[in-house]
């Protein structure tokens, strides 16, 4: 085994770990921003730390300016949507491809991760106009359009059902089981790690999309949680007290998931990254 | 006999397990892609009424400067962005790989990571109150080197650069994690045959690491060429575009043609030209890095 000279470890250690805290330090200084008064902002000599670490009056200001919560909830429920819907579809078209044989299937797969290389803005003009025709826009099923399956998610789908040995499968169609109730009882509960990937992922995706949104939502009340903080800058003076809670308020729960979930996306970057 | 049934049933059963993803990617992606192509042979007189008009639209789009200086202004971006970001995080992911403590090791990856869970659009907002010409953070930090008030995202030359160091810090994260399950993935053997035959360091990381590490990088650079390319909300939520331009990125002027002007032709063709251009880099890009590795 080979051991690297203790002073070389010492440097990376120390060069890692400085990189690390540069990395942290803007989401650090957003949250200090979000605690402080706007006279504090344009302190001189600035200080980093806010005066009151309990001064919430910027977050009830951002609630009293928008209805942010319903932002909130739009957005919460839109990606909620999103990420079970690509899950299913997913699932079901991975096991597809995976398991059966049948005319057109690397065809039809090709096809799918052909759709990669289509950048959502080459089809946004469009879409949009498909959404307007069937009266869809500033809706929530306008918004979730796109975002119903993913891509991503067949293709992750499909490599973590291959590797479900297909005995399981013989054997339950030997018991008499239909290929809908295989699909539900022997494959789903094998492969619920890629599917916890998958949801994550999505949730994670649509949560954070703008564009779209943007192109389809008008009213304040179907307005997504990105939406509400560009929203927050379109004046001439921009308030970065409020800004960066309504930051804090968008980012909190994705963080949340993702702090829970970061094995699962881990392993979904890497498998993304070895297989690409 | 009953083997074939078999065998049809299986037949239809897998066409109807895709059958979803399938219809749902070609109502949503393939439909609207050929439309787009075929929009961008149309030009839309105000009323709704559209008429033929060949390749006139592609005349009046790629003879334009304005759209040529937004090509210009999302390589130079892309310029800034990409390098930087897949060197840094080579440079990361090896610090990483060195430190023994697997726990360690994960804590500092989970550092890098977080701002790739963050929405590009609070990313852009953080960075701009750093890079604030008055009260920013930034500007504060030069003072004691003795450096001038920098106007970043409000300066005609700094704005690509400071919105490339909000891309970098974005992407770092994705692509140390690629990177360091590539490095994982690199058997011990090979390093301890290399000591053996007395290979320095810098040897082992330029005929060992990374050619080793050929499909990573090649797979990072055709990702972070998209995403570069496809640059949007960070400049929405920022500059728009501006000031005077500087910043206004392809997708920028898409956006703006398509939904603030209305002349769908036009956006059409950029949305072709798009889709063109990432096309042909991607497969020259594949063509030319792609080479066999052998563990």
């Amino acid at each position: 085994m080979r051991r690297p000279p203790p002073l070389g470890r010492a440097v990376a250690v120390a060069l890692v770990t400085a990189g690390a805290l540069v990395v942290f330090f803007p989401l650090f200084w957003m949250a200090v921003t979000s605690l402080k008064t706007p006279p504090e902002l344009q302190r001189v000599p600035l200080r980093i730390e806010p005066d009151r670490w309990t001064n919430l009056d910027n977050y009830r200001e951002v609630f009293a300016r928008q209805p942010f919560g319903r932002f909130l909830l739009n957005s919460a429920l839109v990606a909620s949507v999103s990420a079970v819907s690509s899950a299913l579809v997913s699932s079901l078209a991975g096991y597809g491809f995976a398991k059966f044989q049948f005319p057109g299937r690397q065809l039809f797969f090709f096809s799918i991760v052909g759709i990669l290389m289509v950048p959502f803005q080459s089809v946004v003009v469009p879409l949009y106009l498909w959404v307007s025709r069937f009266g869809l826009l500033d809706t929530y099923l306008g918004i979730l359009a796109p975002d119903l399956v993913s891509v991503f998610g067949v293709f992750l789908m499909r490599q973590a059902i291959e590797v479900v040995p297909s005995d399981y499968i013989h054997a339950a169609r030997i018991d008499g089981a239909g290929e809908l109730a295989i699909f539900w009882r022997v494959i789903l509960p094998t492969v619920r790690p890629a599917v916890a990937t998958l949801v994550i992922i999505k949730f994670m995706w649509t949560w954070n999309e703008l564009f779209w949104p943007l192109v389809v939502v008008n009213s304040p009340s179907m307005k997504l949680v990105t939406l509400g903080l560009v929203s927050l800058t379109n004046m001439y003076f921009i308030e970065y007290n409020l800004v960066t809670a309504a930051a804090v308020l968008s980012i909190l729960p994705i963080l949340a998931i993702f702090l829970l979930g970061q094995k699962w996306i881990v392993r979904a970057v890497v498998m993304s990254g070895l297989k690409g | 006999m009953r083997r074939r049934t078999h065998l049809d049933r299986q037949r239809r059963a897998g066409l109807l397990f895709v059958l979803p993803a399938l219809a749902y990617f070609g109502f949503v992606f393939l439909v609207p892609l050929v439309e787009s192509v075929i929009a961008s042979f149309y030009r839309t007189v105000p009323g709704g009424a559209s008429r033929f008009v060949g390749l006139r639209l592609y005349e009046k789009v790629l003879t334009d400067s304005t759209f040529w200086q937004s090509v210009r202004n999302t390589l130079t971006l892309l310029a800034w962005s990409a390098p930087a970001t897949i060197v840094l995080a080579l440079i990361v992911a090896l610090g990483l790989h060195r430190l023994t403590s697997v726990r360690w090791r994960s804590v500092w990856g989970a550092m890098y990571f977080l701002p790739f869970s963050v929405s590009l659009v609070a990313a852009a907002l953080i960075w701009q109150w750093i890079y604030d010409p008055v009260y920013g953070l930034l500007n504060y930090l030069l003072g004691f080197a003795g450096i001038p008030p920098q106007k970043w995202l409000q300066s005609l030359d700094q704005v690509l650069p400071a919105l490339a160091v909000t891309n970098i810090w974005v992407r770092l994260g994705f692509d140390t994690m690629v990177f360091l399950a590539g490095l994982q993935s690199i058997p011990a053997e090979y390093y301890e045959a290399a000591e053996i035959d007395g290979a320095s360091r810098w040897q082992c990381l330029r005929r060992l690491t990374l050619p080793l590490l050929n499909p990573q990088i090649l797979m990072l650079s055709i990702l972070e060429l998209i995403f570069n390319f496809k640059i949007f909300d960070q400049v929405y939520a920022t500059t728009q575009g501006g000031p005077a331009g500087a910043s206004q990125t392809v997708i920028m002027l898409l956006y703006d043609t398509a939904f603030k002007y209305f002349r769908l032709g036009d956006a059409s063709v950029m949305a072709v030209f798009v889709f063109a251009t990432l096309l042909a880099v991607t497969l020259v890009q594949w063509r030319v890095l792609r080479r066999p590795v052998e563990y």
